[in-house]
């Protein structure tokens, strides 16, 4: 079991001796159980954060952001950050510290297992008990949740209330930190995705309906891209909005933006965005999960990137975040590669 | 921007005007923004219809020329000097290529058309955005590398040095000769290998221009054209050249005896040796695995009676760097390995030879002193079989390709038997007989009829031993019948391989290998000495099976290209090279990662591009996720602008 305790500790301890600059962490939010991102900076603060199911966030993208606004500052500080990392998030950072977005130095991860179980999905927990009168959300025994009703305790099974992706996951403890709390417990490996096995069952037409109804729905609010962390490009390659247009920008300049995609949520350009953006996180996508857990429309974004995910095993053996000295998926090349995609 | 574009539809000939209706691309693309004048002519690569681009440009004031014609690998240059000679600059003349790419391809006249008016359209789209560029500079060291010290390094390296070229040779091997040292004699003519190689030998090391690095080998290559540094590694001889005076004391009392590479097996070597009388260069070299120890304790012999103490056991791998300009690859062939033709009973039977070995029987120098005797009890054989292909045109089991040199070779082993067994019997298996050369085919039929080699068309299934005889089941498909013959010796015409390190050194060189593993010419027709990396050139098998007439042939071809690149003051690199927009790169090194010419590095954080290294593929382009990087002239915005018009407009 982690003990929040432990890491409360170890938060205060960091800020105290002045170590970081801060400390990343979840802690208890305004709709009461459910726990949000938070920055911590004083000592004073550490007994605020939390660990429990309701610990959904990734919180890399605080990193990503926090790295952005050290570029802006004139006198950064350049004390590292301590940020709480689940097995996924960690990968995340991995996938960082590949890219060179971020240096090992700058962080001390303070990794967390998921107690042989997960993060829970709001929703399906909401479907269960309709009250919104839910006190407390904690991890029972083997992977179960168990949640405090009116001070009645009430023990889900993982399958009921988990999300997707943590039923899907098969590295619940950090790949890489720097203190780790709670046990290391491989999980049993469940379907990786069982949506996956059904889309690729289906023919490619229905295959085309299928994605055609779901991403009709994309208002392209863009939430996915901006709760991913690997999303942390300062510009947008789908994104016309961003090219800066500055009063000496000329008539010749302005004629090369490239508009690649119109803002309009139209089918085809909601497909550009979407099959850009799988493309894009190709090998580097974690299944953090956040991008469908922020979608307004339900959309099933993760299949996407699920179905890269196996097809970069698949053919390369390749799995996102697991080594940061390794190479990236889209730079390597080795002879062996199938190539039977050539025709 | 471009708004005065012309545009040259070719007809050549039929080749597009008969599946292209050429009138009507011109038409459509005279109603096209930007451009101010089309026509379309029937030979756009004759002087006249060059003289009509040039013409046009000044008349209609044209600022770029799109060439509607064949592939640009053809007369890119071509239209591209004749803009430059009406005064535009070379990259504002563009090709669209409506023959390989449309009319060769196609047969509905209407949908060709209308694909070639596409085609026409992306590219006044692509030069539309097109930079004047400039060629980049790069100075020249006037020097080359030639990498195999066989007969094709040899040439390459006395033609070179001839030139006035300094010449480094790398050798692997103890002395330089390659293979054609070992040979006896030499198709077809019979003149003795040895006799008219080791002048050339002895040539490179009195050279002036040439310095040889021998029992030596190519580590690491970095730069490009005109500016190589390599690192040679010298391995240590543990005698020093010097002093030594091939007095012969040390292999006396040597008492480790190993088979001898130069006899392929057939006899033994001390550990310290010489690998033959004429070797250059003339001195000893103790091989260190055989060798009980270089700890004197351990043995120490030859260090004891050599008088002017040239041997030095402390003697450490060197590594020196060489400044080059261009480099010669000439790394030769391996026999193919003798564990995949087990059904002829290779290295199981000493009296089953391949060809190599049965040159060494022949040669004067050789173990039998040019004899032709059993190894297995020194008996001349009466009756023998030679076997052509082996390992060679088998796509199944072996090697797909023909060794090319074996049919001849084998001619001339069994002529040569003949010769010293005058009452034998000589047999060749043969699938067909490949003598195209000068006065190949006549030495052949000589074979044949003056000497009586009786020459069976068929494949052999096995050699195995049966009462001190090598029983051989062969076939004669041409009187149908099986064959059994019970020889006294066989010879196989082994497959030849690319040699064993050539895999290593194309990763060295980044010079791409053929599927069989022979270094990739960058054009089978047309550049057949030229590797695909800009000045790596190839010379002898190391490019394909190939015999000595044709070795020293593109030996001098390689040399002479070499020379047309150092003969330069300096070289002009394409400048249609990666360039970096700083704003949106964010250091992640990808590109670094997939540049197949490290062109590419991460200074402060963000891509910058060697513009000399740089060959312009836009595999970096392709990779980058932050369209960061792109390639001159073909920016994202031109691929964006020719695809729109290529898709007939997007609304």
């Amino acid at each position: 079991m982690v003990e929040v305790e432990k890491i409360r500790e170890e938060a205060r301890r960091l800020l105290q001796e002045g170590q970081v600059r801060g400390v990343i962490g979840y802690v208890r939010g305004p709709q009461g159980v459910w726990a949000v991102p938070a920055m911590i900076r004083n000592p004073e603060d550490v007994d605020r954060l939390v660990w429990n199911p309701t610990c959904v966030h990734n919180l890399v993208l605080f990193v990503v952001e926090e790295k952005k606004e050290q570029a802006r500052q004139k006198e950064p500080d350049k004390r590292p950050l301590a940020v709480v990392v689940k097995g996924c998030d960690s990968r995340a950072i991995n996938v960082l510290l590949q890219e060179k977005f971020i240096e090992r130095e700058e962080v001390i991860l303070l990794g967390v297992s998921c107690e042989n179980s997960g993060v829970v999905d709001k929703k399906k927990l909401l479907n269960l008990v309709p009250s919104q009168k839910i006190e407390e959300i904690v991890y029972g025994n083997n992977g179960h949740i168990v949640a405090v009703i009116d001070g009645e305790r009430r023990v889900f099974p993982p399958e009921e209330v988990l999300a997707d992706r943590c039923l899907e996951c098969q590295a619940n403890f950090p790949v890489v930190y720097d203190h780790f709390f709670g046990e290391k417990i491989k999980k049993e490996a469940i379907n990786t995705s069982p949506g996956v096995d059904k889309i690729e069952k289906m023919r490619l037409e229905e295959r085309r309906r299928f994605w055609e109804e779901e991403l009709s729905r994309c208002l392209r609010c863009y939430a996915c891209r901006s709760v991913c962390p690997m999303c942390y490009c300062t510009e947008c390659v789908v994104d016309p909005i961003s090219f800066a247009v500055e009063p000496t920008t000329t008539a010749e300049e302005k004629a090369k933006k490239i508009k690649w995609i119109e803002k309009s949520p139209l089918l085809s350009e909601n497909f550009v965005y979407h099959l850009v953006r799988a493309i894009h996180l190709a090998g580097r996508c974690v299944d953090c999960g956040e991008c469908e857990r922020v979608c307004p429309e339900d959309i099933p974004i993760r299949l996407l990137n699920k179905k890269l995910e196996r097809e970069a095993w698949r053919l390369f053996n390749y799995v996102a975040g697991m080594d940061s000295q390794a190479p990236s998926l889209f730079s390597t090349f080795k002879e062996t590669d199938p190539e039977d995609f050539i025709r | 921007m471009r708004k005065k574009i012309g545009v040259f539809v070719c007809h050549c000939g039929i080749n597009i005007a008969g599946t292209v209706d050429v009138k009507k691309v011109a038409q459509e693309l005279s109603e096209f923004p930007g451009v101010s004048y089309t026509v379309d002519y029937v030979y756009m690569c004759s002087d006249p219809g060059q003289n009509l681009i040039i013409q046009k440009i000044k008349e209609e004031k044209l600022d770029g020329v799109v060439v509607a014609c064949c592939s640009p690998n053809l007369h890119e240059t071509t239209f591209r000097r004749a803009a430059q000679s009406a005064g535009l600059n070379p990259y504002e003349c563009e090709i669209a290529n409506i023959r390989e790419q449309c009319s060769w391809v196609h047969k509905d006249k209407d949908k060709a058309t209308e694909k070639a008016i596409k085609i026409t359209k992306g590219i006044v789209e692509k030069l539309r955005w097109n930079e004047p560029l400039q060629p980049i500079k790069v100075p020249v060291t006037k020097r080359a590398l030639i990498i195999g010290g066989g007969i094709a390094g040899i040439q390459t390296a006395l033609d070179l040095a001839n030139s006035d070229i300094e010449v480094v040779l790398v050798e692997k091997n103890p002395s330089i000769g390659g293979h054609m040292i070992q040979l006896s004699e030499t198709f077809p003519t019979l003149d003795c290998s040895q006799c008219i190689l080791t002048p050339k030998m002895v040539e490179v090391s009195k050279h002036p221009k040439i310095k040889l690095y021998t029992y030596s080998e190519v580590q690491e290559v970095t730069g490009y054209v005109g500016n190589f540094q390599a690192k040679i590694l010298k391995k240590p001889r543990y005698v020093d050249p010097d002093k030594c005076t091939l007095c012969d004391e040390c292999t006396q009392v040597c008492p480790v005896v190993v088979p001898n590479e130069f006899d392929l097996g057939l006899t033994g070597r001390k550990a310290i040796y010489i690998p033959f009388p004429q070797a250059i260069p003339a001195t000893y070299t103790l091989d260190i695995e055989a060798c009980p120890g270089v700890l004197p304790i351990a043995c120490g012999k030859c260090w004891d009676v050599c008088e002017p103490k040239a041997i030095d056991f402390d003697m450490k791998p060197e590594i020196v760097e060489e400044k080059v300009g261009a480099i010669v690859v000439a790394t030769g062939y391996d026999l193919y390995d003798k564990k995949n033709m087990a059904e002829y009973g290779y290295g199981k039977y000493p009296d089953v030879l391949d060809g190599l070995q049965f040159e060494r029987l022949l040669s004067a120098s050789g173990p039998t002193r040019g004899k032709i005797l059993r190894p297995s009890d020194h008996k001349e054989p009466k009756e023998i079989v030679f076997i052509q292909c082996v390992g060679s045109r088998d796509p199944e089991l072996h090697n797909k390709y023909c060794s090319k040199i074996c049919c001849m070779y084998t001619a001339k082993h069994a002529k040569l038997y003949k010769h010293h067994v005058h009452d034998g019997q000589a047999y060749v298996f043969y699938i067909d007989i490949r003598a195209g050369g000068k006065g190949y085919e006549e030495f052949v039929n000589r074979t044949m009829e003056e000497e009586g080699v009786l020459y069976l068309r068929g494949k052999v299934s096995k050699v195995f031993e049966e009462n001190g005889k090598l029983v051989v089941w062969g076939v004669d498909t041409l009187a149908g019948q099986d064959i059994e013959i019970r020889a006294d010796m066989v010879v196989l015409a082994m497959a030849i391989r690319p040699s064993s390190g050539a895999e290593k050194l194309a990763k060295i060189l980044k010079a791409a290998q053929d599927t069989d593993g022979f270094f990739a010419e960058a054009h089978p027709k047309l550049r057949p000495v030229e590797s695909l990396t800009a000045g790596v050139f190839l010379a002898g098998v190391a490019q394909a099976p190939k015999d000595i007439p044709d070795t020293v042939a593109q030996a001098g071809g390689a040399a002479i290209k070499v020379v047309s690149i150092l003969s330069q003051p300096e070289l002009l690199h394409s400048p249609l090279v990666a360039q970096v927009n700083e704003h949106l790169c964010t250091g992640c090194s990808m590109c670094v990662d997939v540049c197949p010419f490290s062109a590419l590095s991460i200074v402060e954080g963000k891509a910058k591009v060697n513009e000399v290294l740089c060959e312009g593929c836009g595999t970096c382009a392709a990779t980058c996720l932050r369209s960061a990087i792109e390639v001159k002239n073909l920016t994202h915005l031109q691929v964006h602008d020719m695809l729109t018009a290529s898709l007939g407009g997007l609304k």
